[in-house]
């Protein structure tokens, strides 16, 4: 794929335990770039994205932006720009919203966000970790009505919003994004989908999904790769899978 | 990470099912009868060959043997803690001492007494506990080990209180000719015989096998209809008998009884030494046994604390690497020793 | 009247010692699904420490502060060295392995200062203040100020700084804690530091009234386990209510229930225990039905 590539991997093996659940998957993401990753369950797609946040062990090259992640571990990755939201959103149920999208931005360096939710005196305001309170709230405007309430109260649409709010509080360079419509109404996933979206133009953030909806995953990614039992069996743009209809009956289970 | 001893279960399990494994398993078993019937003959030939401190030593480690067996039914069979079977060790001493204290009853007729009377503790002090989780029962006991030493002291009357109770020992029939030390050690050995076999009945068992299934994975065996906290609270009582029973055989063996023999030491010492012994093994609690009678007094001379220090370590030592204690590593020596003896 | 509210005040007294331990266990279960049975030794090997420090001559409140920081640092590497190994094992090996910690430590405390008892001095005057009939002890007040000061810096610490706030993540859901790159392994280390501290608190407050000994701590670990239980193993704000509740009704049954007397109060955690356990199992405070695999 393109030499330019920003997120590059090649020949990444990673399992649990004595079980190898990655055979060897080589992909590059371009910057800016949606990349989705489909495939049956099982094949290892929870597990490409752990690899990449550095939650399993690996063997292999990552590469992001030219600065190697193979081995890293998960704080030193998320430093780095990756943000993942996992399967199951994650969310911290007895901390406030506020508290979990502060989270997010645990591992920046800038100066006032050091001192935490505010400082001791009250005050709050002013910081870049504020400033990009405010910027997630303008793509999840319902948050910014809850921030004092407890994350564990949310619904599950909302939850997923919170998942994806706390990333974006990194700044992420490399968004991961682990089954965002699980079990959620279709409205909300269309909802979900379209505020990724807006995030990747606007932020120039890259992004992959992993998604058992392929037609939604499809419909705003530039480029995508079907995984199967560890490895990547097919590679194309969006257009080409989706088009492919022998892929779309034996992988994505739905006819074109 | 899975834990150590759940690697060693599953190592078991795997190896479980194969024909020539079980054929295997018929064959130990043999063996380990075998084991038995002469490690019992030397057991009662070597009170004649002993001075009778030794002797008194020996009978001892059966008393503590078969409280072992009793935590060993617990901890390393039901997979439940408890860190106050001192307590049901007192219990059963009391309980017997008491009796002869008060009505002269016979010696021998206290212990199924003092066994019932433990029983009937555990069964009350282990519903409430079990209805939750295996932490609880640790809590709960620990409780028990600490309250039991000024309740005893405060029943005077009863238990006479902190100077405790001084009582005669069992005296040899004539017909016998064995000497009171080797009488009380031939005592003790029959109880342990007998307990060893109760022991070995139970966990053949319906309730073995439940227990075991609770052991190895709570949830699962819930689904499969184990009732959970019957079959718990059950393992609790049963080994709160093993416990009394041993007690009652320890006023036997010295006849003296005083709180500060049941504080919380003597609890924590029991567990220490059925882990290191070997939990959930057959010969686990007669090695603890051992380890509890031997460690302290020899450590001893170095330092008080010593016996403490080592236990200590033990403890951790063992449930770093050897989750099944001294059996489970003598069992795993002796299977590679006839590993390269068949090579050759 | 008076007597009944003297006898409240002295409860409180006690409580506020149990409340600190309880504090202790709390903050190692919070993180960890941890029981450390070890809790009350760890914190009577401090007390020894804090004496060792004033047989060196140093006053006692810097003592005190070295203590502190000894235990916090002792705590860390205890997570780090012992507990590590058997992180994610069954609840049956950790608590042994706890268990063991605690026949350790006991032991190495007989070890280096003997079984012999020792006299620890009190940090607070003998007197009292006389207000309303009441008489409240300087070394009562004292004990109470010190528990209060530790509670609002450990507020502080988790309420208002990145640091509690990461530890808060931690124990909610430590997989979710490291993705957002939180150092989980650390934080662990950290809780555990931090309990051995307010432990140490605990321990250093109940030298004075006790005598100092390696087994001086058993007692006050099982008002500290009742005070846990009552509150909710989960809960800190329960744990500091529930060692007040147990130091009351600790000095309250002691005094007014003949049978109880002064010997027999040890049995009040156990009935605490057993009643918790029997009625609502997850503690006042605590969330329901949450059970750690």
């Amino acid at each position: 794929m393109s030499e330019n590539a920003f997120l590059t991997v090649t020949d990444l093996r990673a399992g649990y335990g004595g079980a190898r659940v990655l055979h060897g998957v080589s992909l590059a993401v371009g910057q800016g770039e949606i990349c989705a990753i489909l495939g049956p369950n099982g094949a290892g797609k929870t597990t490409l994205l752990r690899a990449l946040s550095g939650m399993v062990r690996v063997r292999g090259d990552v590469r992001l932006d030219g600065a190697d992640l193979s081995g890293r571990s998960p704080d030193t990755i998320a430093r780095q720009g990756v943000a993942h939201v996992p399967e199951g959103r994650g969310t911290f149920m007895p901390l406030t919203v506020e508290e979990n999208l502060r989270l997010g931005a645990f591992v920046r360096r800038d100066r006032r966000s050091l001192r935490g939710l505010r400082d001791l005196r009250g005050r709050r305001g002013g910081s870049a970790v504020d400033a990009d309170l405010e910027r997630v709230h303008t793509y999840f405007p319902v948050l910014k009505t809850r921030l004092k309430q407890v994350a564990g109260s949310l619904s599950g649409g909302e939850q997923q919003m919170l998942a994806i709010g706390r990333a974006l509080m990194l700044r992420p360079r490399l968004l991961l994004l682990d089954e965002p419509s699980l079990g959620l109404a279709p409205m909300v996933t269309q909802e979900l989908f379209r505020i990724v979206r807006a995030v990747n133009e606007e932020e120039r953030t890259t992004v992959v999904v992993v998604e058992q909806n392929a037609h939604l995953a499809l419909s705003i990614a530039q480029q995508a790769h079907v995984l199967e039992s560890g490895r990547i069996v097919l590679s194309g743009s969006a257009e080409q899978i989706r088009a492919d209809e022998q892929v779309a009956q034996s992988y994505l289970g739905y006819r074109v | 990470m899975s834990g150590p001893a759940e690697v060693t279960e599953k190592a078991a399990r795997a190896a479980a099912p194969t024909r020539g494994r079980s054929l295997a398993r018929v064959a130990t078993a043999r063996r380990q009868w075998i084991v038995m019937a002469v490690l019992l003959a030397v057991a009662c030939y070597a009170p004649f060959q002993l001075v009778p401190f030794r002797v008194f030593q020996l009978t001892m480690v059966l008393v503590y043997a078969v409280a072992l067996l009793g935590l060993n039914l617990l901890v390393g069979h039901a997979g439940q803690i408890s860190l106050g079977h001192g307590a049901f060790f007192a219990v059963g001493a009391y309980g017997s001492a008491i009796m002869i204290d008060r009505w002269d009853t016979p010696h021998l007729a206290t212990l199924p007494v003092a066994a019932a009377v433990a029983f009937a503790l555990g069964l009350a002090l282990g519903l409430p506990a079990m209805r939750l989780r295996g932490l609880y029962l640790a809590l709960v006991t620990l409780a028990i080990a600490i309250f039991l030493v000024p309740l005893l002291k405060r029943f005077e009357a009863v238990t006479g209180g902190s100077m405790g109770l001084t009582l005669g020992k069992p005296v040899p029939p004539a017909w016998t000719g064995l000497a009171e030390d080797q009488w009380l050690y031939f005592l003790a050995l029959a109880v342990t015989v007998v307990a060893f076999l109760l022991a070995h009945g139970l966990l053949r068992s319906r309730v073995g096998r439940a227990l075991h299934a609770v052991r190895d994975n709570e949830a699962a065996a819930e689904v499969m209809g184990v009732r959970l906290s019957f079959y718990k609270t059950l393992a609790f009582a049963w080994s709160a008998m093993f416990a009394g029973a041993a007690g009652c055989v320890y006023t036997w063996v010295i006849g003296f009884v005083s709180p500060d023999s049941f504080a919380l030491t003597l609890s924590i010492t029991l567990l220490a030494s059925i882990v290191v012994g070997g939990l959930g093994s057959f010969s686990g609690p007669l090695l603890g046994g051992l380890f509890m009678m031997f460690v302290p007094s020899i450590s001893q001379d170095v330092n008080d604390a010593a016996p403490g220090v080592i236990f200590g370590l033990l403890i951790i030592a063992v449930m770093y690497v050897a989750p099944t204690g001294l059996a489970g590593l003598a069992g795993r020596m002796t299977r590679s020793i006839t590993k390269i003896l068949r090579k050759e | 009247m008076a007597g009944f509210l003297q006898e409240i005040v002295e409860g409180l007294g006690a409580g506020a010692i149990y409340a600190s331990l309880a504090l202790a266990l709390v903050l190692i279960y919070q993180f960890t699904g941890i029981v450390n049975f070890a809790q009350g030794e760890l914190a009577m090997f401090s007390a020894y420490i804090a004496w060792q420090f004033m047989a060196a001559g140093l006053p006692f409140w810097l003592a005190l502060v070295l203590t502190l920081a000894v235990s916090f640092v002792g705590g860390m590497l205890i997570e780090r060295v012992v507990i590590r190994p058997v992180e994610g094992a069954p609840e049956l090996t950790v608590v042994i392995v706890t268990v063991g910690l605690f026949i350790f430590v006991n032991a190495a405390a007989g070890w280096i200062w003997s079984f012999l008892i020792k006299d620890f001095p009190n940090p607070f005057p003998g007197g009292a203040i006389e207000a309303g009939g009441l008489s409240l002890g300087y070394s009562t007040l004292g004990i109470m100020a010190v528990v209060g000061v530790v509670m609002g810096l450990l507020y502080l610490l988790f309420q208002h700084t990145k640091v509690g706030l990461g530890m808060r993540a931690v124990a909610s859901n430590p997989s979710s804690a490291r993705l957002v790159g939180i150092r989980v392994g650390w934080t662990l280390a950290l809780g555990w530091g931090l309990a051995a501290t307010v432990g140490a608190v605990s321990g250093i407050l109940v030298a004075p009234l006790l005598f100092l000994e390696p087994n001086m701590m058993g007692g006050v670990l099982i008002y500290a386990f009742a005070a846990a239980t009552l509150g909710g193993f989960d809960s800190p704000v329960g744990a500091v209510v529930g060692g007040l509740v147990v130091g009351v009704a600790e000095t309250l049954a002691g005094a007014y229930v003949g049978f109880i007397g002064s010997d027999l109060k040890v049995g009040v955690p156990l009935v605490i225990i057993l009643f918790i356990l029997l009625l609502r199992p997850q503690g006042l405070f605590g969330r329901a039905a949450v059970e750690r695999a």
